[in-house]
């Protein structure tokens, strides 16, 4: 097995080699990209609860609203990282049941999982998601609901600040909404294999 | 009957593919347009800086794929590098058996399309299943994908009800909702059990290394969750220099490829998961394709290397509305497609050196494309070598004698008077191929060479005195 | 996007184009150019060595060929007077085609000089001589077409301001107005489904708004379209920008 590196390398030497001069990195401020319009003035919890409805997702701010939307759907049995259960279990009353370590061969069985975000973007309504801070990827993916809880805090306003705070977490994910489709006829239609509701719990 | 391969596909498409291919990329490409002038002041210098950052990117390979190399090995990640499409499959195979892995979940990526990866790991007994909803009907159906966002915008939810059916995926339902349901519930026991996740990168930044990746479905974070390998099909020419273009580039690409603010998930991955994460890849491994796109860099077509797979230039084309992808031949369909596809066929261009001339030249994919590629200058440029190279192109008009009469004003002052002979002779009597296929399906209008040039003459000349 | 440089203005004398079109089919649409550069004040050359702008076989890849007529073209328009063509496919032809093929060219300088002082019709009364409103009356319904090589250039939004200004004037907006009429040069006849698909698609839309009649900058996408809609035996009305304002000038609609 050979690699092509030295060979693919000169080809791009090669190629690069007659133009009289490269094209500059051209410099910008970010603030081009920024919806800047919509977040003027704004209170960012109250503009990524807007901006989540936009996408189809929910953002929530007590731990109550969280327990009543679930017992509505009728998803009674899920998961939550054990770091937060502590302040959420007085919450749940009689008839749920939370596990707090996610267990893989029994996927199906959990309709919600609740783990930690590392942030939010307000103008896109996204939840931000790191390696570090998620208890496990696959509790925060495949129940029908997952349920990021934000810290006030961590709202960033829009997404080039939230790039800029992309920080040295091997995976960051970006959730702005629940998993969808529109391969078919274009209709869509909303969880495909991640959570078919994205639901934020804003926290102080 | 037309001379040309995809005017013929044109002509025979069925009339139900052509209604909903127009329909949905119609819908699509207003729905951009709003959102992007709802939402930025200037959203054309948003799309030129863009255009500025990647131009700058591909003509600095020499320095950012070695920098971003040494990042991914510094996050912990492994770098392979593959000239071609078999050299690329080839290492996606040596690391399964290295593994001991048989199976891999697949999350859409154009360039495994590109390199045939699914159907080489085939032949040698790997299972490769494809995870994004279309592209996995696209496999049942042993079928070739049709749009580079919308894989199956060429089928309807009642062939896509057949093929599950066939494919004991329950009884006979064409509801959507239903069928996205069962695909859910077949693929994620799929993912739990396979070894290995391949997904592709949107963009990898020099600076961290890290790929950024998106998907609506959530089928490449199911990947990266569900394996213990993860591995990376990237074209060398994904690279941006820094993480801050990062911010640039995902505002343009989820609006200008489906009108989204951004796609659902992006997910940034610099290396294998973290050490106190349970689930996900303990070894990743990054693999650099090159597979003709340094000829492209080569030539003077290297803008399409600025590419973001968005699909906008497809949803505006008029030719791709009324053809449809298919008519491509190729995986890369539409106007970037017509570009791209036949140069990536290095020596073979000629084998699809009609692409570019599949176009009316009507800019509308460049006005659109979040990089601003001058689209139609590069088909102009792919025409001149395929000529160049005497490509033969059928129904073609020959040039050669029209330039030379267009060059002897005098021989041309005769022409225009003895082009009157079209007005009195019947115009399907005149051997000229070109004029045969105009009044086929249209009126000439009058000849009338010369007139003007006699009005011109009769005006300027004084009028005789008696008239005064 | 067609991003160009242009010689300021001077004088007021400029070098009609009338385009190969005009010259074999389109005699009133080059007169019409004339009075109405006339009515604005504009001195009207006519160099007669003129044939084309070379775009057939640019388009078509000849460049060699292409490149013949272009030096041709630049020495019948030789000298410092503006080009002014009713044509805004002729003039990307002269300000950007031309350009793209002689990239590698030693005369490259000399055609691009003539590319930064040609200039389409309406984009020259509107943004070169500051021309606002035109005066006259025009009571008819006019939809306007927007040719694909005025994309990016001003010439749309001058033709338009023109049109809106003239008494008794309306034009009525249609459908898909962005879209490609399909004529597209040798595209027409060497991909005569698409291009008739994509001619019917627009007739269709423009058909839709009722116009009294359809008018453009480029006679070109009208020969096409004229031409698909004679044959259906539904004929619609074309005509050229500068023939609607030449009428206005005459008080309305020309009797032909
Ligand atoms: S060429 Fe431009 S518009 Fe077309 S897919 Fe690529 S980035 Fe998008």
């Amino acid at each position: 097995m050979t690699d092509d590196r030295e060979s693919i390398l000169s080809r791009v030497r090669g190629a690069l080699a007659p133009l009289h001069e490269r094209a500059p990195l051209p410099t910008y401020d970010s603030e081009i990209a920024v919806l800047r319009g919509l977040l003027a003035g704004r209170d960012l919890a109250e503009l990524l609860a807007e901006r989540m409805r936009r996408v189809n997702g929910l953002a929530l701010t007590s731990p109550a609203a969280v327990v009543a939307h679930l017992r509505a759907g009728g998803h009674r049995h899920g998961y939550c990282d054990p770091a937060l259960w502590p302040d959420l279990a007085p919450h749940f009353a009689d008839g749920f049941t939370v596990e707090t370590s996610f267990d893989r061969t029994r996927v199906d069985d959990y309709a919600f999982g609740i783990t930690r975000a590392a942030g939010a973007i307000a103008e896109s309504g996204t939840i931000i998601l790191h390696d570090r801070t998620t208890a496990s990827r696959l509790a925060a993916l495949a129940p029908w609901v997952h349920i990021a809880v934000v810290s006030r805090a961590d709202i960033f306003g829009d997404v080039t600040q939230a790039v800029a705070a992309l920080g040295d977490d091997r995976n960051v994910v970006w959730c702005t909404g629940p998993s969808k489709t529109a391969d078919v006829e274009g209709i869509l239609i909303e969880g495909v294999h991640g959570p078919g509701e994205q639901l934020a719990l804003i926290v102080p | 009957m037309s001379a040309q391969a995809i005017d013929r596909f044109a002509a025979t498409l069925p009339a139900e593919t052509r209604a909903s291919v127009y329909q949905s990329t119609k819908t699509t490409h207003e729905k951009r347009t709003r959102l992007l002038f709802d939402q930025f002041p200037d959203p054309d210098r948003l799309r030129t800086l863009a255009g500025e950052i990647k131009q700058h990117a591909i003509e600095n390979l020499d320095t950012y794929l070695p920098q971003a190399e040494a990042r991914l090995r510094a996050n912990g990640a492994q770098v392979h590098w593959a000239g071609t499409a078999e050299a690329a499959c080839a290492h996606v195979l040596r690391i399964m058996r290295e593994r001991g892995a048989t199976k891999m979940v697949k999350a859409k990526t154009m360039v495994s399309e590109e390199i045939e990866l699914a159907d080489y790991l085939g032949r040698h007994g790997m299972e490769a299943l494809e995870t994004d909803l279309g592209e996995f009907i696209i496999q049942i159906d042993h079928d070739h994908p049709s749009h580079i966002v919308r894989p199956i915008i060429h089928k309807n939810r009642r062939e896509i009800a057949t093929s599950f059916e066939r494919e004991g995926l329950g009884a006979y339902n064409d509801d959507p909702a239903t069928i996205t349901r069962r695909a859910r519930h077949h693929l994620r026991h799929k993912y739990l059990a396979a070894d290995v996740g391949l997904t592709g990168a949107n963009f990898l930044s020099a600076e961290s290394g890290r790929i950024a990746l998106v998907t609506n479905e959530g089928n490449s974070r199911f990947s990266v969750a569900a394996t213990r390998c993860h591995i990376v099909l990237v074209g060398i020419e994904k690279i941006v220099p820094r993480d801050r273009d990062l911010g640039i580039l995902l505002n343009l690409l989820g609006r200008s490829a489906t009108a989204q603010d951004l796609t659902v998930y992006t997910e940034f991955i610099s290396g294998p998961r973290d050490p106190a994460q349970p689930d996900g890849p303990e070894e990743m491994h990054v693999i650099f394709v090159d597979n003709g796109r340094t000829e492209v860099l080569a030539g003077e077509c290297r803008e399409i290397l600025r590419c973001i797979r968005c699909g906008a230039c497809l949803n505006v084309c008029p030719i791709y509305r009324q053809a449809s992808g298919h008519a491509y031949r190729s995986v890369y369909p539409g106007p970037v497609g017509a570009v791209l596809s036949p140069l990536l066929l290095k020596e073979n261009f000629p084998q699809k050196a009609d692409l570019p001339k599949a176009s009316s030249l009507c800019g509308a994919c460049h006005e659109v494309c979040p990089v601003n590629i001058p689209i139609p200058d590069l088909l102009l440029r792919l025409r001149a070598r395929a000529k160049e190279e005497n490509v033969p192109s059928p129904g073609t008009p020959p040039m050669a004698p029209w330039a030379l009469l267009a060059s002897q004003p005098t021989a041309w002052r005769a022409a225009l008077v003895a082009g009157r002979a079209l007005n009195v002779l019947p115009t399907r009597l005149i051997p000229v191929p070109a004029l045969q296929a105009w009044t086929a399906s249209r009126e000439l209008p009058a000849w009338r060479g010369g007139e003007f040039r006699r009005w011109l003459k009769a005006r300027r000349r004084p009028a005789p005195p008696a008239a005064r | 996007m067609l991003n160009r440089e242009r010689t300021p203005l001077t004088g007021r004398r400029v070098q009609l184009m009338a385009t190969c079109l005009c010259d074999a089919f389109y005699d009133d649409v080059a007169a019409a150019t004339v009075e109405v550069l006339e009515h604005a004040g504009v001195e009207v050359a006519f160099p007669e060595g003129q044939t084309c702008c070379g775009q057939p076989a640019f388009n078509g890849g000849d460049w060699p060929a292409s490149r013949r007529v272009v030096r041709h073209t630049v020495r019948t328009f030789a000298g410092e007077d503006p080009v002014v063509v009713p044509s805004g496919s002729c003039a990307a032809m002269l300000f950007h085609g031309a350009v793209l093929e002689f990239e590698k060219e030693p005369d490259a300088p000399a055609v691009e000089a003539l590319g930064r002082r040609t200039w389409e019709l309406a984009d020259y009364l509107v943004n070169g001589l500051g021309v606002r409103t035109w005066p006259g009356r025009y009571p008819a319904r006019v939809a306007f077409h927007r040719s694909c090589h005025s994309r990016g250039t001003d010439s749309v939004a001058a033709a338009l301001t023109l049109l809106r200004s003239i008494a008794g004037l309306e034009v009525v907006e249609f459908g898909e107005a962005e879209q490609c009429c399909g004529f597209g040069g040798t595209f027409a006849v060497t991909f005569p489904h698409l291009s008739g698909a994509m001619g019917q698609l627009k007739l269709d839309h423009v058909r839709a708004a009722q116009p009294d009649v359809y008018v453009s900058g480029d006679m070109s996408c009208m020969m096409h379209l004229g031409g698909l809609a004679a044959r259906e035996g539904r004929p619609i009305r074309t005509l050229h920008l500068a023939q609607v304002l030449r009428d206005a000038l005459r008080g309305g609609e020309a009797k032909s």
